[in-house]
């Protein structure tokens, strides 16, 4: 039971860790500039949610654990969910950092339609060519 | 392959594999959470033992979102308004054209079916928003929510369809504004008191801490509202709302106008 634990948290480490060289290889190999900016959003989408699994807590004695909300609210009850329930703190920053993300994506998106005004074009290759 | 390629390969890998070294006792969760997180855990809602460090808030999240790490998050929502200011600074003299024609918009079943969610929409961002405190959501995504209705109007209606009936970008930058200075003053709120009662309190204050004893009351009328955290959600939300509303019509318009042009 341990062991399948530990290995399906590692498929999620693997799959982060492609995911992550997939957005990477996007970002720098694909010339569309479409391409690069959902890369771009790949690669921060991949990096909250490895932020999330560093918060996330293994199952305490066959108990799940649990959203760091509380829904009890007696006294007794915050000694349980401080035992049971997963790391608040990667979730505020995460909450934080998609909020950036959205900011910089909406200002390239701003940018890229300027991009496209002046250039015609948003092939990265073209616009190498024509900026000379 | 080109020499650069073959450089940004090979620092990725290095990189990647340094990061595995630094975090390699934390790549599989352990049974225990870090100490912080359990301080945090242990304080968002305990009015018995931690009296002096609670933030009287039963959702951990948006207690350090908006108590324990609040500057961050003000921070951020700048952010968010720069990054804003200078989408509209890129589409400027586009915007101040006026759209004249309204287009026809999708068939009248789309029409009616927008109609008739719209409020709907409102009512659950309101609500997701408004119970931040309680569970899971908050300010942002509420106004997040919120910011799905414009959207949906520009694509069933058309692009110039809000400006029409005098959703301007104008109109929504002032309210966008307000829920900022409404965020600014939530902020400073306990620290005024603080200074008219003489008596200590910090910036960003929500409970009393040991040594500045002034608290926000955290229920009113037997409704918990968790002091402060209450008003920088529902501030938070009419910022976000109205900031990704700008975003959309902005776009829009652009487009419009840009293919309107080019005929």
């Amino acid at each position: 039971m341990e062991a399948v634990n530990t290995y399906l948290l590692s498929v999620t480490l693997a799959s982060l860790l492609v995911n992550f060289a997939i957005s990477l290889y996007a970002m720098f190999f694909k010339p569309h500039y479409v391409k690069k900016v959902i890369a771009l959003t790949i690669l921060g989408d991949t990096v909250n949610t490895f932020a999330i699994y560093i918060g996330y807590r293994r199952w305490v004695e066959q108990r799940p654990p649990r959203v760091p909300v509380l829904t009890d609210l007696r006294p007794e009850a915050i000694e349980e969910f401080k035992n049971l329930a997963v790391d608040p703190l990667p979730q505020a920053l995460v909450l934080t950092a998609i909020v950036i993300g959205l900011a910089v994506i909406l200002f390239l998106v701003f940018l890229g339609w300027i991009l496209y005004s002046h250039y015609r074009t948003l092939d990265m290759r073209e616009i190498k060519r024509l900026k000379g | 392959m080109r020499l650069v390629e073959v450089i940004v390969l090979i620092s990725t890998v290095l990189a990647v594999a340094l990061l595995i070294t630094v975090g390699f006792e934390h790549l599989v969760p352990s049974e225990r959470v870090r100490p912080v997180a359990e301080f945090y855990l242990n304080a968002t809602y305990n009015q018995y033992e931690l009296r002096n460090y609670t933030a009287m808030s039963p959702e951990a999240v948006t207690a350090i979102v908006w108590d324990f790490r609040g500057l961050d998050t003000l921070f951020e929502t700048s952010v968010f308004y720069l990054a804003l200011i200078a989408g509209l600074a890129l589409t400027r003299g586009l915007l101040l054209e006026r759209a004249e024609k309204s287009g026809h918009g999708l068939s009248i079943i789309v029409r009616t079916v927008t109609r008739i969610t719209a409020p709907m929409i409102v009512a659950v961002g309101a609500s997701i928003g408004l119970h931040g405190h309680l569970t899971p959501g908050g300010g942002f995504q509420g106004g997040s929510v919120i910011a799905v209705l414009p959207m949906v109007v520009i694509v069933v209606f058309s692009a110039s369809f809000l400006v029409i009936k005098g959703v301007t970008t104008t109109k929504l930058l002032v309210v966008r504004s307000l829920g900022l200075t409404g965020i600014g003053l939530t902020a400073i709120a306990v620290f005024l008191v603080g200074i008219t009662l003489h008596m200590p309190a910090y910036v960003f204050q929500n409970m009393a801490k040991p040594d500045a004893q002034i608290s926000m009351p955290y229920s009113v009328a037997g409704a918990l509202i968790s002091g402060t955290l209450w008003f920088f959600n529902i501030f938070e939300m009419f910022a976000v709302a109205a900031g990704f509303s700008i975003a959309f019509i902005a776009l829009m318009l652009a487009r419009t106008l840009e293919s309107s042009r080019g005929e």
